[in-house]
């Protein structure tokens, strides 16, 4: 779905509708400066895709199950592999930051940043929660506020001032202090391949490679485990609790469907045809099909909460799948390992 | 998932009309992006979610209301802030917005730290010192 919109400088912008925010923000500041990229190449070459299990960082009350990489950190990953240069700044005076956005979007740029999502009143009510990772693209300034193109719904959105101004500078955990960034200039023939295999052996790493026992892998694994003895250990309501909030992480925040593991798969699948390489091919094709696990667990998930104490489906085959998809997650990033290691940049 | 396996459950009440993008695979193997109009088991389990936001909201509403804890208290639930969030934004230390939340003491407040309260909730003085009656 893509929708065309002006910029201030009359530049036309070609609004395109994404899975997830910060790819899908990085992947239009590349192509409004002339770089033409898809999001799941942002996100693949950006290392986006993770896992990890935090019990003891509470968010409402509830541990953090994550499927990404913390935020910030694929927009970060991605310009530098593809050599975009871009001006970032944050900012103690709101004053400050608000006219400097405006001062950048007069001379006919466009500028990405940072929010939460709380006080963005354009989302329906049921999305808006106070998270502040939220990024979007503001066009132009219009009457009592922003044009704005939020990646993650269909349309150009009018934002109010007031509402902008308390996104951009919400405060909590990691405040974005108005954190604004734009591309300065861009590399227009960048290095595809090199960037892909970098994207790719970062991601190995971090899947199989971190010896603790919350990410990548072990991460999974542990959640499983976890999850399996959720009952005894936490009670059925709480457990309930839990097993909703891990469900809402992998399908609710913006992640294209089964926790970003889609979206890998098509990241796989486009850097397929770029080298050339049956063998990604596959590994693209062993990624849709762990997606497809991954949505299982979440009906499964669904079905143990609404039947409350009817035992058809257990918090148990809720683990046995989540263990499955740690099973064949390992082997597949091993053979990721061993193929990028192969490519020729 | 392939193209005709994503979900369009309709959840109008959910969504609002907005529709999300997700990744499917087409006939020939390729990946698209498909907009869903949403999935019946997501917005049941974010559904419970909400009810457990709006119940607690409900209680600490009656709460006030029985004079056993401040308007504040109600207020900061509604933006779905804690202590630690609304004390940092109106600039107030946590442990005073905790002391702030027992009526006795909100009540004695004066107008300056009512109006960075009111100010970091976007709301007026007059909305912050009462809650809904029913």
């Amino acid at each position: 779905m893509t929708e065309t919109e002006l910029t201030s400088g009359g530049k036309a912008f070609v609004h395109h509708h994404a899975a997830h925010c910060e790819t899908g923000v990085t992947a239009a500041l590349f192509g409004d400066k002339g770089l033409e990229i898809s999001e799941p190449m942002v996100f693949g070459i950006g290392s986006g895709i993770f896992f990890g299990h935090l019990p003891f960082v509470k968010w409402v009350g509830l541990p953090i199950s994550t499927y990404r990489t913390q935020p910030g950190a694929v927009f970060r990953k991605a310009a530098k592999r593809l050599g975009g240069e871009f001006v970032t700044r944050k900012y103690r005076n709101a004053k400050k930051g608000m006219e400097e956005m405006r001062r950048v979007l007069k001379s006919g740029q466009i500028v990405g940043l940072t929010t939460n999502i709380y006080w963005l009143s354009y989302f329906p009510n049921r999305f808006r929660f106070q998270f502040n990772g939220h990024n979007i693209i503001v066009l132009r300034e219009i009457e009592k506020g922003f044009r704005v193109s939020d990646p993650v719904l269909e349309k150009p959105v009018d934002c109010l001032t007031e509402d902008l101004l308390r996104a951009r500078f919400a405060r909590g955990p990691l405040e974005p202090h108005g954190f604004m960034y734009y591309p300065l200039s861009i590399n227009p023939s960048p290095d595809l391949r090199a960037a892909c295999i970098k994207g790719m052996e970062d991601t190995c790493n971090m899947m199989l490679r971190i010896p603790l026992p919350i990410f990548g892998i072990r991460g999974i694994r542990y959640l499983s485990k976890r999850l399996i003895k959720f009952e005894k250990t936490q009670g059925f309501d709480e457990a309930c609790r839990q097993l909703g909030m891990i469900v809402r992480m992998q399908e609710e925040v913006g992640t294209g469907g089964a926790g970003f593991r889609y979206m890998y798969a098509a990241f796989l699948q486009e850097a397929a045809e770029l080298f050339g390489s049956s063998d990604l091919g596959e590994l693209s094709e062993e990624m849709t099909a762990i997606g497809d696990i991954w949505r299982e667990f979440a009906v499964t998930a669904a079905r143990i909460i609404k039947k409350r104490g009817k035992q058809e489906e257990t918090f148990a085959k809720a683990g046995g799948l989540m263990l499955i998809c740690a099973g064949r997650e390992e082997e597949l990033f091993k053979n990721l390992r061993d193929v990028a290691g192969k490519l020729k940049a | 998932m392939k193209v005709n396996e994503v979900p369009q459950d309709n959840t109008v009440e959910y969504y609002e009309g907005v529709k999300r993008a997700c990744y499917a695979v087409n006939d020939e193997g390729k990946y698209v992006i498909v907009t869903s109009s949403g999935w019946s088991d997501e917005e049941f389990i974010n559904g419970l979610a909400v009810k457990e936001l709006a119940e607690n909201l409900e209680k600490t509403r009656k709460a006030v209301l029985a004079g056993e804890k401040s308007p504040l208290a109600y207020h900061m639930e509604r933006r779905q802030m804690i202590p630690e969030i609304l004390g940092k934004t109106a600039g107030v230390a946590v442990f005073r917005v905790r002391r702030h939340l027992r009526p006795g003491i909100f009540s004695k407040l004066k107008g300056s730290i009512l109006e960075r309260y009111a100010e970091a909730l976007a709301i007026t003085i007059e909305e912050l010192k009462t809650v809904p009656q029913n």
